[in-house]
Formats: structure tokens, C-alpha cells, sequence
């Protein structure tokens, strides 16, 4: 191992004070060349979603084939795979989605941290997962409601009334989904007369509201122009400071870019999982390799 | 599910992409093999004082940069134009190092056939046949090493450029000997001193040569596992990390 020696953030004055600390004539290197090698390994160091033997059935048919993933705690994971491979049925787990269909069933955990509650566990009120964990679809579905209304929707669910409270909290969800200055000036327009783009981050903003601990993403992006595209994925980055997120996407790149970690499905089953940067440069499977380089068919 | 061939470069779901990488590697190779006549045609003119083939590798160092500068030009159009990933993004990478290697080689060549052209016109050439045995072997040893590094990519061969890396040390230790035996004669009689210097000059730049085929190498291996190896073969031998 290189051991390695960071002067990111050396303050100047101490650059100076070494300088004038050498003594007349003597050779030293002006500035210490340091290798950042951080970037080289990224264990997960908090899990903030244990999933374990995961099986999900419609009917007889099972969908997912005992997933176990560790979901880091406040980084981006992308779930990548080709069409009908369980990507989205997965995700939807996380929010128990699947019980609004009947005929379903879930083996196995996901166990949330800290409070150890299994998500598909039998004795788990859905509802009350919602409430923690937030979901962002394909299309933008905002409310047919003005703008605030469908930030204030959650809020005034979970019982606020208070007129400033709900005011600041639409405002911070507003902020936190890169939206407020787009549309502070018209919080009483119809949703619906938005871009598609900003749609979509009015449904970031509406998920944020009721500050969710994991944010579901599937296919956030495929609906959006590129200009759209690159401030939702600027958006994720940054959501990544106060929420765990999971990501569902077809775009490899896009997986490349916003994502910590990424898992490889195929068919149910999970492939690979690992570092986003692993993933992209260098996969451990020929499956994964395949799939990302495009000969998959 | 058919997940593709074996042939790193076929399989692709898009065949331009197909076609793109293959065009990249056999650019790489035909650049490769120009590279090799170089450096072989340079030494024979330098031993032979023939200042025909002396200026044929002159003339030909023009095309050696036009291939550097049009692979690396396609090397970066294909991560443009189709965005690799993993082992097509890391050969992406490795062609447009590679091109740099070879153009270096290339001008090794280039700085021996000046010297032939001199020698050709007037300079002395005897402590170019003094150490003659020596640029002989060592021209062999780079030649070989170039070719097979160039090889190992064309046909995907790991074990291949493992061996090409191992090779070096042979050459090194080919190129020390050499150094004692002109230095010998340099005591011995200063007179062709000039001629002594641009002679370890040509020894030198055959070492280095074979220093570029083995980074050549390096790349190979890096394209087939991902991992990184350059500046790690003295650290292993020597049981410890290179600091």
C-alpha cells in the first residue's frame, strides 16, 4: 500500500512558514505531491438497509431470487439490469408497493437501521414505510393541485395544520429538490403548468417533505432532455447529504455518474455488487462485463 | 442468455462499435509493426554505415507521428462517439497510451539512424563494431519484445505480455555489459571519443525501447484484468511495496 500524505486544505500560511523555516541553501521540494488513494476503495461503512434472501412472488411466478444487498446509509445505489430483470419489483419492496396488487408475496427481510424493523415483515403497517421511505416515478405525476399543495400533500397527511410551519417546511423541500427559486414567485400555480423537468423535481420536493430516510428512484430521468436530466442527477448527488437513495435506471452512464454502489440483476437474481467504480472499470463477472460493454443480447 | 463471444473486440450489440475497436487495434498494430522495421532497419544501418536504409527510416519517422496523432485522434473519438465501459473503456485508454510508446520507440529508431547517417558520412565507426556483437543482440531483444507486445494485444494474450515485461531485465543486463565493454575501450583510447558517446547513446536508446514495449506490455495486461501493474514487478521481487 502507497502510504499517502493529503494537502488538501493546508492552510497557506503553513506553506509559508515551513518556507521560511528552511535553512539558507537547502534543497526541498517547493510543494509535497500527495496521491489521493481514498477514492480507491469505498467500504461501506454504515448500512442503512440490510436486504437478506429476498424472494417476491406474483402469484406462483417468483419474481426475485434470494437478494441479499446492503444498502449504504446516505450514498446512491443504482440497480442495473436489462428489462424484466427485477430492477423495479425489487425497488417497489422497499415501499411495499406490491400489497396494492393482489396475489403477491414477500420472502425474506429488509431490515431498516436503526430500528431493525423488517419492511416486508407481515406485522408492518405499509402505510407507515411510506411515510419513511419515498418514492420518485418514471413519468412526473404531480397532483392536479397548485404547487405548495402537492409539497404541503404529506405534510398535511402526518397532521400539520400550522399555517407557517407548513410554509417553511414546502419552502425547505422546495430548496432541497433545486426548485424554490424556479417557482417561489407562483406557489399558487397549477403544478400542471410546469415543465416536465421541474415536474419531476416538484415530486422530488413532495417525496423530501416528509423527510423520508431512503428515496426511491425508477427511471427519473427517461422522460427528461438531457438539460433536465443532468440537474435531477446534480439533484441526487446533493440529496445524498440527507438521504439514503436507491436508483433504478436503464442508463449506464447515468448509473455511472450518480452512483456510490451498483448491483448487476439478471433475471431475479443479483449478479454483482459493488463500487460504482468497479462496476463501470472493471466487473468481476463476464455477465456484468457483458451487460455494461453492450454485448448482452 | 448469450452474453457475447470471447473475442474482446466482437460481440457488441452495436456493430459500428465493433468495427471502431477493431479499426482502433489494428491501427495499433500496423503502427506497431512499422515501429519494429524501424528500429531493426536503424541498427542494420548503423552496422552496416548505410546511409540509404539510414534515410529510409528518416523518411519514414513522419508516418510513425501521423499514426501516433491518428490513433490517439480515434481513440478519443470512440469514447466520445460510443462511451465505453469496463474493458472496452480501459483498451479506449490503453490504445491511446500505447500510440505514445510506440511513437517513442520510433524516435529512438530515429536518433540511431542519425547516427548512422553520420557514421555513413565520415564519423568513426569503431566503437560501433567494437560493441557491434552487443546493438545486434539488443536490437534482437527489442525488436522481439516490440513484437510481442504488440502480439499479446492483437490477440488478447495476457501470458504473452507477462513475458515480455519479464524479458527486460535481460535486456538491462545486456545493455550494462555493453557500457563495460565500450567504457574499456574509451580508456584505452580516447580518440573516437564523439563516436563513443553517440555509440552508448544508441545502446541506450535500444534499452529504452525495450522499456516502451514493456510498458507496451503493461497496458495489455491492464486492458485483459483492469489492474494496474506498471512500477510494481521491482516491488515484487523485492518482497516489498515501491514506495
Amino acid at each position: 500500500m502507497i502510504e499517502t500524505t493529503s494537502t488538501r486544505g493546508t492552510p497557506e500560511s503553513t506553506l509559508r512558514n515551513e518556507e521560511n523555516a528552511r535553512p539558507a541553501g537547502a534543497v526541498t521540494p517547493r510543494v509535497n505531491i500527495a496521491v489521493d488513494d481514498t477514492r480507491q476503495s469505498r467500504a461501506i461503512t454504515s448500512v442503512k438497509a440490510q436486504v437478506e434472501n429476498l424472494n417476491f412472488y406474483y402469484g406462483q411466478n417468483r419474481a426475485l431470487k434470494n437478494l441479499s444487498i446492503p444498502i449504504a446509509d446516505k450514498q446512491v445505489t443504482a440497480l442495473i439490469g436489462p428489462s424484466g430483470c427485477g430492477k423495479s419489483t425489487f425497488l417497489r419492496c422497499f415501499n411495499r408497493m406490491h400489497d396494492l396488487q393482489p396475489d403477491t408475496r414477500y420472502e425474506g427481510s429488509i431490515t431498516l437501521h436503526p430500528d431493525n424493523i423488517n419492511l416486508v415483515g407481515a406485522g408492518i403497517d405499509p402505510i407507515e414505510v411510506r411515510m419513511r421511505i419515498g418514492m420518485v416515478f418514471q413519468k412526473p405525476n404531480p397532483f392536479p393541485k397548485t404547487i405548495f399543495e402537492n409539497v404541503a400533500y404529506g405534510l398535511r397527511l402526518r397532521g400539520v395544520r400550522n399555517r407557517a410551519t407548513l410554509a417553511e417546511e414546502v419552502e425547505k423541500a422546495l430548496r432541497g429538490a433545486a426548485l424554490w427559486d424556479e417557482v417561489k414567485d407562483r406557489l399558487q400555480d397549477s403544478a400542471l403548468a410546469l415543465s416536465g423537468g421541474q415536474m419531476q423535481r416538484l415530486c422530488i420536493a413532495r417525496a423530501l417533505a416528509t423527510t423520508p430516510e431512503i428515496l426511491l428512484f425508477d427511471e427519473p430521468t427517461s422522460a427528461l432532455d438531457p438539460i433536465a436530466t443532468a440537474k435531477i442527477e446534480e439533484l441526487i448527488s446533493t440529496l445524498r447529504d440527507q438521504v439514503t437513495v436507491l436508483i433504478v435506471t436503464h442508463n449506464m452512464q447515468q448509473a455511472a455518474r450518480v452512483s456510490d454502489y451498483t448491483a448487476f440483476m439478471y433475471l431475479g437474481e443479483l449478479i454483482e455488487f459493488d463500487e460504482a467504480a468497479k462496476i463501470f472499470t472493471n466487473p468481476s463477472k463476464k455477465a456484468t462485463e457483458d451487460y455494461i460493454t453492450g454485448r448482452y443480447g | 442468455m448469450n452474453m457475447g463471444g470471447s473475442d474482446p473486440v466482437e460481440g457488441h450489440t452495436a456493430k459500428a462499435f465493433d468495427a471502431a475497436l477493431s479499426d482502433l487495434r489494428l491501427q495499433i498494430v500496423g503502427m506497431g509493426g512499422l515501429v519494429i522495421d524501424q528500429v531493426s532497419a536503424a541498427v542494420r544501418a548503423l552496422l552496416d554505415g548505410d546511409a540509404a536504409v539510414a534515410d529510409l527510416v528518416l523518411s519514414r519517422e513522419n508516418k510513425v507521428n501521423e499514426l501516433e496523432r491518428f490513433v490517439d485522434r480515434e481513440a478519443f473519438r470512440l469514447i466520445a462517439l460510443h462511451q465505453p465501459m469496463a474493458s472496452d473503456l480501459r483498451m479506449a485508454k490503453a490504445a491511446s497510451r500505447i500510440t505514445v510508446e510506440l511513437e517513442r520507440a520510433g524516435d529512438e529508431a530515429k536518433k540511431i539512424a542519425k547516427f548512422a547517417a553520420r557514421v555513413a558520412t565520415g564519423e568513426p565507426q569503431g566503437p560501433v563494431l567494437a560493441v557491434a556483437r552487443f546493438l545486434r543482440h539488443m536490437a534482437e531483444l527489442t525488436t522481439g519484445m516490440l513484437r510481442d507486445a504488440v502480439r499479446s494485444l492483437d490477440e488478447s494474450n495476457a501470458e504473452m505480455a507477462s513475458a515480455v515485461r519479464a524479458r527486460d531485465s535481460e535486456l538491462d543486463d545486456e545493455f550494462a555489459a555493453a557500457l563495460r565493454q565500450i567504457l574499456t575501450l574509451a580508456m584505452q583510447d580516447a580518440r573516437f571519443l564523439g563516436a563513443t558517446i553517440d555509440t552508448v547513446f544508441a545502446l541506450k536508446g535500444l534499452e529504452r525501447i525495450g522499456d516502451h514495449a514493456k510498458n507496451i506490455a503493461e497496458q495489455v495486461l491492464f486492458v485483459a484484468s483492469g489492474e494496474d501493474v506498471r512500477h510494481t514487478k521491482k516491488a515484487a521481487e523485492a518482497g516489498t511495496p515501491e514506495k
